[in-house]
């Protein structure tokens, strides 16, 4: 998180929103990224919506509210920002540096977790089928009874599930065709 | 008078009204559309106060909508 967030430390050309061109104290961060309101007391941080998706912030912000008053916004297409101010009111530079890193650090925590759950999306709900499948029991006769077995499971081109005798017919059947 | 604005991508109206309905008891509250946000104006006797339930009210409209994405 710190990496990609100060990278664009730099300078990437954005425009500054009206609460970041008045930073009255210096947090040693950059103010493309975190902006200082020392009336509010609070800090806001912007971060690239393309790397931190938005349901990411969502659980990074949602933790911090027993701590921090939050606030979620969208200064402009493709980036989120996060307003923070510490509900025991402590504005204090180290005290605000210390919240916009820990919050930087479970935001990348709850962006690795969403991907990971994206990547893993289709396991977990074949795992939660099947167990699911597995908690109904076993079928009973009725049901085996009234299945239709007839329903073509898969595809099948090369004739691998066919028996020696379907495949002999086929050939039989195919040099018949082709003699004149 | 305290001012929060709420994007409507993401906050949904449902948790934003949710929490102007919480927190009505507390302080006067007004909702106006101002093109994609949604901002709450908090007014009381005491600005403290309003600046307190503006903040509190924002936490709670977030609330919300974890509580609707679970």
């Amino acid at each position: 998180m710190a990496r990609s967030v100060y990278s664009r430390a730099k300078g990437d050309g954005l425009p500054l929103n009206d609460s970041m061109t008045n930073p009255t104290i210096d947090l040693g961060l950059p103010p493309t990224i975190v902006a200082h309101d020392p009336a509010d007391g609070s800090v806001t941080v912007t971060v690239d919506a393309g790397l931190y998706p938005l349901e990411a912030l969502y659980s990074a912000a949602y933790i911090f509210i027993d701590r921090c008053y939050v606030l979620l916004d969208r200064p402009r297409e493709g980036a989120h920002s996060v307003t923070l101010a510490s509900k025991k009111g402590d504005a204090s530079p180290e005290a605000l540096r210390a919240m916009v890193g820990e919050f930087a650090n479970e935001l990348l925590s709850q962006s690795w977790r969403q991907k990971i759950l994206e990547e893993n999306r289709v396991i977990l709900e074949t795992v939660t089928t099947q167990a699911l499948a597995g908690a109904m029991g076993a079928p009973t006769l009725d049901d085996l009874a009234s299945f239709d077995f007839t329903e073509e499971g898969f595809d099948d081109p090369l004739g691998i599930a066919m028996s020696w005798e379907e495949k002999q017919q086929q050939k039989k059947a195919a040099k018949e065709e082709a003699k004149p | 008078m305290t001012e929060r604005r709420f994007h409507k991508d993401i906050y949904p109206a449902a948790a934003v009204d949710g929490a102007v309905k919480t927190f009505a008891r507390f302080a006067a509250i007004t909702v106006r559309e101002e093109g994609d946000h949604r901002v709450v104006a908090v007014e009381s006797a005491k600005p403290e106060r309003a600046l307190r339930v503006a903040r509190e009210l924002a936490n709670y409209a977030l609330g919300l909508v974890r509580e609707g994405a679970s």
